[in-house]
């Protein structure tokens, strides 16, 4: 396979990808989320059956690697209001209780593990950065947790 | 027994010049090594750190005004900490890549004929302006917060975007391929 027939494949596998399943997935934030869990942490590729059965297991990969980067470029690129607001929009995704989450994501920073692996430090950090203060927002936001009476 | 002891002296001198030469830094200037790292660091600052998405969102005001306008006290102190880490980091990574590629051009210009010497010129000066401004801009940043000199980091960016080309144009000769080469062979040195 030639380089450019290879990255002609890439590019319609993503296309593919695009408009089968991350169409369906509107804020940036949730496509970052999917295809980082796309993503073997052991070896650092990433798998998609159906995208390799159509494709090839390489060129899936890659084409995954390509959206990953895409989403991360994009979720980097909103503004901190807008990042409040995909957080929100996830939570609610998610149906857990948002005290929960927020205490869940400020413990575990679980976002650290969705960046593709060729970010640059300085774009990392700044994306992680931009993450505790929006969860800072999010948990100044709750109502106050209601007191126990004493027994 | 004075010229012996003499003859010894010399021997001992020798041989501790011989061996800081030995273990000496390998990366000689001019060497391959030298040549991947200046082609690194031309990436870094122009994939990594320059594009202009990313120094607006490390300096956007609208995040400040944002948080300024909407959330409590707290949260302003936590929010200026962290854009303030963010864009000092920002400032020290675009010295140090151009450190790096200065110090290339510096070797490089007594390696190689094909280097302009005037373009070379140029860009000792814009490296040596570049390297003041961004320390300068650190300290600014440092005492009054991201959003201190908003006209001198765009400056900053432009004119280490405007170095980026020229040394890239300088370095042209080093076409892709040989680089490929080695870049295979620096890897095969790590190896060993």
């Amino acid at each position: 396979m030639t380089p450019a027939t290879r990255r002609m494949d890439v590019e319609q596998a993503a296309r593919d990808l695009r408009n089968r399943t991350l169409s369906d997935i509107p804020r940036s934030l949730d496509r970052l989320i999917y295809l980082a869990s796309m993503r073997d942490y052991n070896t650092g590729l990433y798998y998609h059956d159906g995208l390799a059965s159509r494709f090839t297991q390489e060129i899936a990969c890659e084409a995954l690697a390509n959206c990953h980067r895409e989403a991360f470029a994009q979720l980097l690129g909103c503004s901190l209001r807008e990042l409040v607001g995909q957080i929100e929009g996830y939570i609610e995704s998610t149906h857990t209780s948002p005290r929960d989450f927020v205490a869940a994501w400020k413990k575990l920073e679980p976002y650290r593990v969705a960046v593709p692996v060729e970010t640059d430090p300085v774009t990392a950090q700044l994306l992680f950065s931009s993450f505790k203060i929006a969860l800072a927002i999010l948990e100044a936001r709750l109502p106050s947790a209601p007191t126990r009476p004493n027994a | 027994m004075i010229s012996l002891i003499f003859f010894l002296c010399i021997g001992a001198l020798l041989f501790f010049c011989l061996f800081f030469l030995a273990r000496r830094n390998p990366q000689t200037e001019g060497s391959s090594t030298a040549l991947v790292d200046a082609r690194q660091a031309l990436n870094t600052l122009q994939t990594g750190l320059l594009p202009v998405g990313l120094v607006q969102r490390v300096f956007a005001k609208e995040d400040w005004d944002y948080v300024r306008s909407e959330t409590p006290r707290s949260i302003h102190e936590l929010f200026m900490d962290e854009r303030k880490g963010i864009a000092v980091l920002w400032l020290r990574q675009v010295a140090e890549q151009i450190g790096n590629l200065r110090r290339f051009h510096r070797g490089a210009a007594r390696h190689y004929a094909k280097l302009n010497p005037r373009v070379e010129l140029q860009l000792a000066v814009s490296f040596a302006a570049l390297t003041g401004a961004c320390r300068a801009l650190q300290v600014l940043v440092y005492l009054g917060g991201p959003y201190v000199a908003p006209h001198m980091v765009g400056a900053v960016a432009n004119a280490a975007a405007r170095a980026c080309r020229m040394s890239e144009e300088s370095i042209a000769f080093l076409n892709a391929a040989r680089m490929g080469v080695l870049a295979v062979q620096r890897s095969h040195l790590a190896a060993r």
